[in-house]
């Protein structure tokens, strides 16, 4: 079964209130430098795009890279104006994305 | 409860088979007992060690199942006149972790090995050239320490075959030179000063924690239906409730198969004959099943039954065998875990029984995978060079009901994190 993201964002905040949003997708992140026992290369697959999008504007992206650990986290900052949806989307390099959301209201 | 028209006619047949399986010997208060598979082994037979696992054979030692170790030497064997060793080669011998972890892993000695992260198991070597000890003792006590001292937890390196008589010598001569307080590098590396380890980490938290993901496979799990139509839903359509406290009730001694049952070991043998489901222990559907069914006792406090005859004696079956010498380098779990308790062997901490079961199934940040119970037995067998037993062994119930006792009270918070 395919992981499910991990998310953590405040339920409520103040108007204009930095929030911190944490992120974390359960993913191999395979680097495609690594070979198998019989010394073929193990394909890459990893999380090639982070998005996070809030009522439809981008708030923060990332292209990710070979480097990057197993289970990619992310942790940032938003400042929020308005009650809405954050939208999150992982996208896997064989083209699968995953998306999450999570509702804020500010008061 | 069971519904629906088709089941019905399996349904009866269970029931059927459940009411016949009742606890022998309980007295008065007979009981339907919940229904097991009672003939099959609850892991892989023949058993075969986790891949990445050091391959040693280890099958002359003792086990916690048989004992084949020699028994120790009853005299010191005599050395005539000064021992002729190569000190430069004893330095070596020392610090070399390939054979057997070195003295450095329970010794401070001087700048041996530059000294890092050396334990404090055993007392610090730095200044044993000055103490006045006859060759005759030097050799002894790292041949075989158990003519000098009964109980001590040191490996008798030379009588188990570790060390040849000449590297032993080497060793002794070069513990003749040592003669100089240590000087650490940093505090960190003196393990007298070095704090113990603190797990801070949020348990519970799934951003910190891979050890939560379990809970939504469990989840998958707990609906999945084997090849008769079952699941565990079927019967136990409101888990939360129902298995509040029962993990925390576990291990326990099951009279239709003599042994004590742990809850990953109860479920691989109760969703046999319940779903026809296979989820033998050490599989990933075990681990999953075991992390979600104490998590749901999460905050109840560990309680297993310490006075039935049953367990009272099953406890002290466990307590001999943490008392075992067993594997090449001939520890018992009380050597660490008890006498060398609160101490560091070589960088890792070693703990105190008590602490040491509330937090599992457990997530191993190093190993980025789940450890139940049994397997960090077997581990801690393979790591003393003794050969580890299957996870269903009857000796294991003993051994985890024994720890269980000694953690009465303490609440379960599983999935733990450790390193």
């Amino acid at each position: 079964m395919a992981e499910k993201p991990r998310l953590k964002i405040p339920k409520d905040a103040k108007k204009g209130e930095l929030i911190e949003i944490k992120t974390l997708m359960p993913h191999i992140m395979e680097t495609g430098q690594r070979k198998d026992k019989d010394g073929k290369t193990i394909p890459r697959k990893i999380i090639n795009t982070f998005t996070c999008e809030f009522n439809g504007k981008s708030v923060f992206s990332a292209n990710l890279d070979s480097a990057v650990a197993a289970n990619p986290y992310m942790q940032f900052f938003a400042k929020v104006e308005e009650s809405g949806t954050f939208k999150f989307s992982w996208t896997d390099d064989d083209g699968t994305v995953t998306t999450a959301e999570e509702k804020i209201t500010v008061g | 409860m069971i519904r629906g028209g088709t089941l019905a006619s399996s349904a009866a047949a269970l029931i059927a088979a459940g009411a016949i399986l009742v606890v022998a010997g309980s007295g008065a208060q007979a009981q339907r007992a919940a229904p097991l598979e009672l003939k099959a082994d609850a892991s892989v037979r023949p058993w075969v060690r986790y891949n990445g696992w050091p391959a040693r054979d280890e099958s002359k030692w003792s086990t916690l199942a048989t004992i084949s170790s020699p028994p120790a030497p009853t005299a010191a064997r005599k050395i005539v006149g000064q021992i002729t060793g190569d000190a430069a080669n004893g330095a070596k011998l020392v610090a070399d972790r390939n054979r057997g972890g070195s003295c450095l892993a329970c010794h401070v000695m001087g700048q041996s090995g530059n000294a890092d992260l050396p334990g404090n198991v055993g007392p610090n070597l730095s200044e044993i050239g000055n103490a006045g000890r006859t060759d005759e003792w030097l050799f002894n006590y790292i041949f075989d320490a158990r003519v000098y001292n009964p109980d001590t937890v040191m490996p008798p390196w030379g009588s188990h075959g570790e060390f040849n008589d000449q590297e032993i010598k080497d060793m002794a001569a070069f513990l003749k030179t040592m003669k100089k307080p240590a000087v650490f590098k940093t505090e960190l590396d003196d393990p007298d000063k070095r704090p113990a380890p603190v797990e801070k980490r949020e348990n519970l938290d799934a951003i910190e924690n891979p050890g939560m993901w379990a809970l939504d496979k469990a989840a998958v799990l707990w609906k999945t239906r084997g090849s008769d139509g079952f699941s565990c839903n079927t019967c136990h359509s409101d888990p939360k409730t129902a298995f509040k406290t029962w993990a925390a009730s576990m291990p326990k001694w099951e009279p239709r198969l003599n042994k004590v049952l742990g809850v990953e070991e109860f479920v691989t043998r109760h969703a046999k004959v319940t779903t026809g489901l296979n989820w033998l222990m050490e599989t990933e559907e075990n681990r999953d099943m075991s992390v979600y069914l104490h998590n749901l006792a999460n905050g109840a406090p560990i309680s297993v039954d310490t006075t039935s005859a049953e367990s009272k004696a099953a406890i002290e079956r466990g307590k001999a065998l943490a008392n075992r010498k067993i594997g090449e380098l001939n520890f018992a779990c009380t050597d660490c875990h008890g006498k060398s308790a609160n101490h560091w062997i070589r960088g890792q901490w070693l703990g105190e029984p008590k602490g040491q079961y509330d937090h599992f199934p457990t997530w191993r940040t190093s190993l980025q995978t789940i450890w139940d119970i049994r397997q960090r037995f077997q581990w801690c067998q393979v790591n003393i060079r003794a050969d580890e037993l299957p996870p269903d062994a009857k000796e294991y119930g003993d051994l985890e009901l024994y720890l269980a006792s000694q953690n009465d009270g303490l609440k379960l918070s599983v999935p733990g994190i450790r390193h």
